[in-house]
Formats: C-alpha cells, sequence, structure tokens
C-alpha cells in the first residue's frame, strides 16, 4: 500500500515537473499548450479504489492550475476524467482481465490502447475546454485549441508510454 | 437507517466527484472575481520561488541574446547621442518635447523598480508575476511600466510577489487616447498576435491616421496621462460602421520584458484619503 502511494507521489512530481517547467512553455500557434499531467490518469489498475483516484486526480489538477494562473480548470477537469477513465478502460480491456490489470500495449493490445489514451485525453480536453470557454467568446479559437492541444498532448503521451515500455 | 449507510458508501465516491468538482466551480469563479484569492497562482510564496529559479536558469540561457541586443541597443544609442549632440549644438535652448513630457508625467510618480519572475503572452489570459510585493508598498490596481510602455495593472499581492494583468488579458481594458486630441477609448487584447492591440469606438469625425500616438489618457488614476502604448496601424471601421476601430502596434514586445517599474500612486493615495475624510 505504501508502495503504491510512493510510486504515484514520484509520478506526480515528475509530471507536474515535466507539465510546468517545459510544456507550459510551449504555446502552438497561439492556440493552446499540450497538457500531459493527465497520463497520471493513464496508469490507474481496471479496478481501483475510486475515492483516492479522484483525489489524486484533483491534486495533480490543482497544482497544476495554481503554476499556470487558472485555479479550477485543471482540478474540475481532471476529476471528471478520473470518473469516467474506468468505463473507459472496462469498455477496452479483455473480457477475462483480472482485477488489478494495469493498461499497457501488452495487456490491452496495441490499438486498443492507443484508443484508451486517445479517449482519456479527449474527456480531459473536452471538459478543459468546456470550462475554459465560460471566460472566452471565441468559440472557433477554442474548439481549434481543443483540436491542436488534444493532437499534441497525445503524440507526447504516447512517446512516454512507449519510453515505460523500453521503446516497444 | 443502516441500509442508508450502506448505499451511501457504495456510492460515496459520486459524493466525493460532486465535492470536488463543486470546489473547482468555486475556484474559477472566484479567481474571475475581484476579491479572489491570491495563493490559488504563481505569485504564491512557495510556487513563485520555484519560477524564480527556474526564470533566473532562463535568463541564463537567454544571455547571448540579451547581449546581442544590448550591443545593438548601445550601438543605435551612440549614433543618437551624436545626432542629438550635434543638433543641440545647433539650437542650444529647450529640451525635447519627450523630455519635458516624462519629466513632467513622472514629476508626481514614485516608481518602484522589479523583476518579472514569470510571464506569458499566448495564452487566452496572461498574467505576470513580479518579484515586489505588499511589503514594498505594491497594492493592487497600480500600474506596471517598462521602459518602452504599458505592461499591466496589479491584481493580487502577496507579501514579497504580485500578480499582474497583463494588457494581453481578455479582462484588460486600459483607457487611452490619442495624442494630440482629446478623443479617448478603451484598449483591448482579442487573443493572438501579442503585439496587435485593438481599440474601439473612437468616433468618425476624429480623424486618426495610420502612425498616430496612442497614450494613456490618465482618466482611471492607474497610468498618468501620457504614457506611450503604441502606434495606429490600422483603421478600420466598427461593426456597427458609426464608429472607427483601430488596430494598434504596441510599443512593448511582452513576451521579453524583463525588468519593470510599479507605479506607487500618490495621487490616489490623496483621492482616497479624501474620499475617507467625507
Amino acid at each position: 500500500m505504501i508502495q503504491v502511494f510512493f510510486i504515484r507521489l514520484v509520478r506526480f512530481l515528475a509530471l507536474v515537473a515535466f507539465q510546468v517547467l517545459l510544456l507550459n512553455h510551449i504555446q502552438l500557434w497561439g492556440l493552446g499548450t499540450p497538457m500531459v499531467y493527465v497520463s497520471f490518469l493513464l496508469y490507474m489498475p481496471l479496478v481501483s479504489q475510486r475515492v483516492p483516484t479522484l483525489l489524486w486526480a484533483f491534486s495533480i489538477g490543482l497544482v497544476v492550475d495554481v503554476f499556470s494562473n487558472t485555479p479550477g480548470m485543471s482540478s474540475g477537469a481532471m476529476t471528471l476524467t478520473a470518473m469516467i477513465q474506468p468505463s473507459i478502460l472496462s469498455l477496452l480491456a479483455p473480457r477475462d482481465a483480472p482485477d488489478n490489470l494495469v493498461p499497457t500495449y501488452h495487456t490491452l493490445g496495441k490499438l486498443n490502447h492507443v484508443s484508451y489514451v486517445m479517449l482519456v485525453y479527449m474527456v480531459h480536453h473536452l471538459a478543459y475546454f468546456f470550462i475554459e470557454s465560460f471566460s472566452f467568446y471565441d468559440i472557433w479559437a477554442t474548439i481549434l485549441g481543443m483540436v491542436v492541444s488534444w493532437t499534441v498532448s497525445v503524440s507526447i503521451a504516447l512517446a512516454l508510454e512507449s519510453f515505460r515500455h523500453g521503446g516497444r | 437507517m443502516g441500509e442508508f449507510f450502506d448505499r451511501l458508501s457504495a456510492h460515496i465516491h459520486w459524493v466525493v466527484f460532486l465535492l470536488l468538482e463543486a470546489l473547482s466551480g468555486f475556484m474559477v469563479f472566484q479567481f474571475n472575481s475581484y476579491q479572489g484569492s491570491v495563493w490559488l497562482t504563481q505569485a504564491n510564496t512557495a510556487v513563485a520561488t520555484i519560477m524564480e529559479w527556474e526564470a533566473g536558469v532562463l535568463r541564463y540561457l537567454r544571455l547571448p541574446v540579451e547581449n546581442d541586443l544590448l550591443m545593438r541597443e548601445n550601438i543605435t544609442l551612440q549614433y543618437n547621442l551624436e545626432v542629438m549632440r550635434r543638433e543641440l549644438a545647433q539650437l542650444r535652448h529647450d529640451s525635447t518635447y519627450t523630455e519635458q513630457v516624462h519629466s513632467k508625467v513622472f514629476s508626481g510618480e514614485d516608481l518602484l523598480p522589479a523583476r518579472v519572475v514569470t510571464n506569458s503572452v499566448r495564452q487566452k489570459d496572461n498574467f505576470l508575476v513580479i518579484d515586489a510585493g505588499s511589503h514594498d508598498g505594491v497594492e493592487p490596481e497600480m500600474g506596471v511600466l517598462s521602459g518602452t510602455g504599458v505592461v499591466g495593472i496589479v491584481c493580487k499581492t502577496t507579501p514579497r510577489h504580485a500578480l499582474v494583468m497583463s494588457v494581453l488579458n481578455s479582462h484588460s481594458s486600459i483607457s487611452c487616447r490619442i495624442r494630440g486630441t482629446d478623443y479617448f477609448g478603451y484598449m483591448k487584447w482579442n487573443g493572438g498576435n501579442p503585439l496587435q492591440v485593438s481599440m474601439d469606438d473612437v468616433p468618425r469625425h476624429a480623424r486618426v491616421k495610420v502612425g498616430d500616438v496612442v497614450e494613456t489618457s490618465g482618466f482611471s488614476n492607474v497610468f498618468p496621462p501620457g504614457i506611450f502604448l503604441g502606434k495606429v496601424a490600422q483603421v478600420h471601421d466598427s461593426r456597427d460602421g458609426l464608429a472607427y476601430a483601430l488596430e494598434i502596434q504596441l510599443s512593448t514586445d511582452l513576451s521579453c520584458v524583463e525588468t519593470v517599474c510599479v507605479i506607487r500612486n500618490k495621487i490616489k493615495e490623496e483621492l482616497d484619503s479624501l474620499y475617507s475624510k467625507r
């Protein structure tokens, strides 16, 4: 239990540092910023305790928010994503999968794993840009920003995933 | 009763989910309101310390570019100095117009230099954090300038840092006018190019030309009147066709602002004391 906690904490800190020290400086044609801290939720097993997952997701969102002057936006989007992620995973996991299945290329299969990453990121980006559009009026810029940011975020997330599995 | 609690504990994650979403929603709305908490922003002391460290590294990495710029600036300045010297030798009487304006403008003001800790220009709502806070006498609604023009307005402060709403923020609106006329308007940013802002509702009979200088009007007491904002780049018709909408080329490139000045406005203090005496 303690071990799981520490692994998550390290992952948490690494993703936050990656996001705020590097990615927050990247602006894609003035439209959006890649948001890769969502990857934190990708590693949650098939059946996990819902409440701690929600709290983890909320906290990582909040920390990123504080570093980006967007209080409430990432944390709201991350909480929603944490709520939906188990459904996406159970949809894509093999039928006879054990409860502690950790989603990877191997356990899900290549195609399902890529769709898993894309869907989880899609939920987050939809939520994030929906919240953002409350305070901004240009709807087309918002949609374009969402698509651009999602595309780049998913690409980076998939690259990170392949590092996680030794480049396979 | 027991059954109720069993059901509740089976669905406890929904309760937590709704609570966290409500909390997030609350944070979004209270940040957008003026009294919002500063602790949830980059001006938070712990975060600002980390960002200061990062800014130090980035400043170091930018030194070659900075050196290059300084050198060019030096050459230009030396050249200008030479030109000025020659002209001065010919004229030998009054100081230049800009000098007069600036010495007049800043006579009633108390300027506090500060360094930029974090900065952004390509978000929809851009903020800067500077390393001067309430201990240095910085308060919300004070104006922030750089050497070349207006940077933004302080919106929240902590003891050592302040969060500054950049000119490049969808909520920013700075009262401005065209130099030499009394036509005024509000400067807004509509996203996109960080060097281009717009000024709406300039009346048709105001004869505005491309290249006219836009300066602060001084109506809001945040900035003294006459501070350079930029130049008119294009003159369009407004949407209803009743007025002009101006595109303005900003004088300050906010993406590379490193040092700024906060105007600790005495006029505003005097006004406030007048109000409190009433």
